[in-house]
């Protein structure tokens, strides 16, 4: 894609970072086991890219949705979900403004597009942002503890609309803050409504994604990878640990359990085939785990078929299949088809982008997963999930919080969480505002629709202190990080911002943060010897012999589902 | 002490927010006082308290920002529940509600005439879920009171954010509510710590003082509120009939008596007229052979503060309009004023001493109410007209309830009198109601002072110990105020009197706003 980056390169740039991953191809790290990604080929959007919108939704391309983003009629089209107001005028001063800006690209301390000339005057108060902060957090008290009062959230979610209304279409002279507060404001209205008999407004964040073309979505995610380390971090972390573990197996399989849109099969394809001691790539099959109503399978077909597309196109012997989750979102161990002489891994990337990802992930569905894998005998299992400051605190004090405090805590966790990837991106790209703009619309606004409506409904159990608590207590044993894998972490940080950091905090954990503030996590860690006790009773392998998956077309067509395709809506109910 | 703590945990608390947003909130604005502070940026205020204070996570700000609410929140809360009016049954038509629903924030306008309407309608104001400001005003308070800053500052940018004197009853309480709370905010904490906690400013044109009106914007703000809300005129209305009857009775069949009137009030002459005119409309003609009035001051004692809607501005004067007008009529009018009740000397024995006591004591000192109704006595009164506010919350064991529990008392008058009013200007936001709230709001000031709202029963002991009893109403008086009554919106009623209270009492929407009592010296 080196040539897209040509194209536009005078408007457009990805200050740098996104060329180094794209076009060094030299320097492939080695450890000296042959197992590690050539770094040339870190990205595999370039590749990726032509399988993502292939046929599917007559989507754009990255090229095209390049193109399209200088181009105001364009971006309107893209933006059609009913507020595609990006007003011409606007437009053109951030361009001007970009122009402006472009000779001092490095420039992280002054960024605020537009802000000091576009501003409303009227809310050109110094602590808008403090303002609007304090209104999130009383709406969110408003809204939960023992003297909750719709009325008064309904007031002042009022109020913040008014002060955010003007990034409605997240136009460059918004700040960053208030456009921060703009979702998280939606994501409390969608609150306040979903308790409404009707409920028609109530999933607003659900909708507006959902109103999101599909292929946006993929552009928007893709955008997102080029922009920050977030999806490639605990990609890569996993990826390297799978392929250290199963450096002897000829034959792979993964069970995915949140595959999304399967991204992360491609790097590891790439990786597979790529050794730089020539041994030939081993059979990789993925199953991916998909929830049994909704949506969700075709989604994971359509993840399939690119993936399997893709392996062809660098030869990659592969198969795809996927399971189902039970009725209550149960995984059972039964429904995976096993083959014998494959190594097995569970892979558990959590808290996925919601407008990619396949699971809804109810409480007790990833406890059912892990277990369910230990059962089947996996000999790995890599979780990527995000990490909670609570961990940090150590402080113990979760039995307290369940009253009142609960949810305005959370609230307020996510809130400063997503100030952090907020900040990040736009440290990162402070001349973007516009690409900023569609990630955090598409992506990010319904992750923290989802994120508060978890939260408001208590069923984030796991959020406070991580998967690492529960495996310890399931049995499951820390696999230390290869030294490979540590400086593979570091190197994809060094790729954006100073402000990432990575943390080790076990030998068998990384993760990610933002300036002092932590992200998320990638661990790794191997299930503990069968027979496991707590293992469901259908849990017993049962393998299946002599099946030869076709490379492709090997998981069964079911219904498609075309109301909710790509998207999980959260289910926003008030208790 | 314990403020200095809160205040650093507070800024903990805000530093994850600071340390990432600060460069585009410094690059927004010019800031004042940060300006060479590259950290400190907008937030000296705030930083000055704790500069070694960085990069704490935000579990601490909202550990600390709401373990408050868990604790202290029911505290706050109990007045009002503990109130007969939260139970109190109230008539929630659904299409007021939904009136109410309708996005009407700052639009004085259009919107605001529609609340008005929505309040007409009755009913929906006294639905405890809608009154949000209390919800917000009532945790400030204690907050206020247990000197918790961070908690403080956090609900006063979300009180900054909706108050406005112009909206809706709920953003006009914010507003009265807010302001009170930053001035009481100095005694409560000490002033240094006070000046760490930032109050938004006020956007809107301040409100002229009642008492610094210009005197015929006075005049008609007050004539116009009496016309619009029986707020004062009913009381004044049953005072009046129960005087001209008392100037009557006596030896029936004698001459009449002279009439002698001690104004302690509110009214600002606006009471008298009608006075005047029913007692030329005596049964026989039996008027008065001459009217005497006296007014007295609103400063009645030095040491006390000067109760709301008692003051008038100076250049306003009400005696030569009324005077011209007790002549129009044939009346012989007399007026003179006194600083205090010790120059309201009685005139001859043979005149009819009526003292009328209306709003002005609910606001004094204890000591000073017992000193006034002393000298009340002493002048020996063929009777005494006494109209109080009435909270009907029976402030907890007299005089012992916290500070924020008072406020919260008067947080419910208050909030009836802003409710009322947008029903009586129908939602118009007015010079004159504006007038009239911000004078009503300064009953939030004095927090400190004795009870404002103390129920019936302590003003009934507080007379039988200066030398009263109870004297009933006529049953005419309670008849004429009654058919006044229904001029009014639909959400005012009136108590009947019964043997067990001889008392008046006016309500708004089911809640008591005030009684009118009638008393003689105990034989």
């Amino acid at each position: 894609m080196e040539v897209t980056m040509e194209d536009v390169a005078g408007d457009f740039e990805f200050s740098g970072c996104g060329s180094t991953t794209t076009t060094s191809s030299a320097s492939s790290l080695d450890d000296g086991t042959g197992m590690c990604y050539a770094w040339g080929e870190l990205s595999p959007v370039a590749d990726w890219a032509n399988f993502c919108c292939s046929d599917d939704d007559g989507g754009h391309d990255l090229h095209g949705l390049i193109e399209s983003m200088l181009c105001d009629d364009t971006l309107v089209g893209v933006d059609d979900d009913g507020q595609a107001g990006l007003h011409h005028a606007d437009m053109f001063r951030d361009d001007l403004y970009c122009y402006g800006n472009g000779s001092n690209p490095s420039s992280t301390t002054t960024t605020n597009p537009g802000s000091p000339v576009f501003d409303d005057p009227t809310q050109g108060c110094p602590e808008k942002g403090l303002r609007l902060l304090h209104l999130l957090m009383a709406a969110a008290e408003a809204l939960s503890g023992p003297h909750k009062s719709r009325e008064l959230a309904r007031v002042i979610l009022v109020r913040l609309k008014e002060m955010v209304s003007h990034t409605a279409s997240a136009n460059a002279a918004a700040s960053n803050m208030e456009r921060l507060a703009a979702h998280f404001t939606d994501a409390l209205q969608g609150l306040l409504d979903g308790s409404h008999p009707v409920g028609g407004s109530g999933r607003q964040a659900a909708a507006a994604a959902s109103h999101h073309h599909a292929g946006d979505v993929l552009t928007a995610f893709q955008m997102l990878q080029d922009m920050s380390p977030y999806m490639k971090f605990g990609h890569f972390t996993a990826n390297q640990a799978i392929l250290e573990a199963v450096s002897g197996d000829r034959r792979v399989h993964i069970v995915d359990y949140d595959i999304a849109e399967g991204i992360q099969w491609a790097s590891l394809m790439q990786a597979m085939t790529s050794r730089a001691d020539g041994v030939p790539a081993p059979h990789l099959r993925i199953t991916a785990v998909s929830r049994s109503g909704g949506g969700g399978a075709r989604a994971v077909q359509e993840a399939g078929r690119r993936l399997s597309a893709f392996a062809a196109s660098i030869g990659q012997p592969f198969s795809f299949g996927q399971c189902r989750l039970d009725s209550d979102e149960r995984f059972r161990p039964a429904t995976v088809r096993m083959v014998k002489g494959e190594a097995l891994v569970a892979n558990c990337v959590l808290h996925q982008a919601a407008a990619t990802t396949t699971i809804r992930r109810p409480t007790g569905s990833v406890a059912s997963f892990l277990s369910g894998m230990a059962a089947l005998g996996a000999k790995l299992v890599t979780v990527v999930e995000e990490e909670g400051e609570a961990e940090k605190d150590d402080d113990g004090d979760s039995a307290g919080d369940a009253a009142a405090g609960g949810f305005v805590r959370q609230f307020m966790e996510e809130l400063h969480r997503y100030s952090a990837v907020w900040d990040s991106l736009e440290a990162g790209f402070p001349t973007q505002s516009r690409v900023r703009g569609l990630v955090e619309r598409v992506i990010l606004a319904p992750n923290i629709a989802g994120a508060v409506s978890r939260a408001y409904r208590g069923v984030d159990g796991e959020g406070r202190c991580g998967w690492g608590q529960w495996m310890r207590g399931s049995g499951f044993t820390a696999v230390p990080l290869s030294c490979f894998n540590h400086s593979q972490a570091r190197l994809l940080l060094g790729l954006f911002n100073d402000g990432y950091t990575v943390e080790e905090t076990g030998p068998n954990k990384i993760v990610l943060g933002w300036k002092a503030r932590r992200l998320m996590s990638a661990s790794v860690w191997a299930p503990p010897p069968l027979p496991v006790p707590s293992s469901p009773p259908e849990g017993v392998c049962q393998p299946v012999v002599g099946m030869a998956p076709v490379a492709t077309g090997g998981f069964a067509r079911t219904e498609f589902d075309y109301i909710d395709s790509f998207l999980v809506e959260p289910a926003y109910a008030l208790v | 002490m314990s403020y200095h703590e809160e205040e650093r945990h507070g800024g903990n608390g805000l530093d994850w927010f600071e340390e990432s947003m600060s460069s585009l909130l410094a690059a927004d604005v010019d800031l004042a006082g940060g300006g060479g502070d590259a950290g400190g940026g907008g937030y000296a205020w705030w930083w000055a308290a704790s500069p070694a204070a960085q990069q704490d996570d935000i579990g601490s700000v909202v550990a600390q920002t709401l373990s408050p609410p868990s604790t202290a929140a029911p505290a706050a809360a109990s007045p009002s529940i503990a109130s007969p009016a939260a139970s109190s049954p109230s008539d929630v038509p659904s299409s007021s509600s939904k009136k109410r629903k309708s996005p009407a924030h700052r639009a004085p306008g259009h919107t605001g005439g529609k609340k008005g309407g929505g309040g007409k309608g009755g009913g929906g104001g006294s639905d405890r879920d809608m009154r949000w400001a209390e919800q917000l005003l009532n945790p400030c308070a204690v907050a206020v009171e247990a000197g918790n800053l961070s908690r403080v500052q956090h609900l006063f940018y979300v009180l900054g954010e909706l108050e406005s004197f112009s909206g809706d009853a709920n953003h006009r309480l914010a507003a009265h509510g807010l302001r009170a709370l930053a001035r009481w905010l100095p005694a409560a904490v000490g002033p240094a710590a006070a000046a760490a906690v930032r109050v938004p400013p006020c956007s809107e044109r301040p409100t002229t003082a009642f008492a610094a009106a210009e005197p015929r914007l006075f005049r008609a703000s007050l004539i116009r509120f009496h016309e619009v809300s029986p707020w004062f005129a009913l009381p004044n209305a049953l005072a009046n009939a129960a005087i001209a009857q008392a100037s009557t009775c006596g030896a029936a069949g004698a001459t009449p008596r002279p009439l002698h009137v001690v104004d302690l009030g509110v009214s600002h002459g606006v009471q008298w007229p009608t006075l005047l005119e029913s007692l030329t409309r005596q049964p026989g003609g039996r008027a008065p052979p001459s009217v005497r009035l006296t007014v007295v001051g609103p400063g009645a004692t030095a040491t006390s503060p000067v109760a709301p809607f008692s003051a008038s501005p100076p250049g306003y004067d009400f005696s030569p309009h009324l005077l011209r007008y007790a002549k129009s009529i044939n009346l012989d009018l007399r007026i003179s004023r006194a600083a205090t009740l010790d120059d309201a000397v009685p005139g001859d024995d043979g005149e009819a001493l009526v003292v009328c006591l209306q709003f002005r004591l609910g606001h004094a000192a204890a000591e000073e109410r017992r000193e006034v109704l002393r000298k009340a006595r002493g002048l020996n009164p063929e009777l005494v007209v006494l109209s109080e506010l009435d909270s009907g919350v029976g402030v907890v064991g007299g005089d012992g309830g916290s500070a924020a529990g008072e406020f919260a008392a008067r947080l419910e008058l208050l909030w009836r009198f802003l409710e009322s009013t947008s029903a009586a200007f129908k939602g118009k936001d007015v010079e004159e109601r504006r007038l009239l709230e911000a004078e009503a709001g300064a009953i939030l000031a004095a927090a400190d002072v004795a009870a404002a709202g103390e129920g019936r029963e302590g003003w009934r002991e507080r007379m039988a110990a200066a030398g009263f009893e109870e004297a009933p109403f006529g049953a005419e008086a309670v008849e004429s105020a009654r058919s006044l009554l229904r001029k009014y919106d639909s959400g005012w009623e009136m108590s009947a009197p019964s043997p067990a209270a001889a008392a008046v009492a006016l309500r708004w929407k089911g809640q008591p706003v005030s009684f009118c009592s009638l008393w003689r010296p105990a034989a």
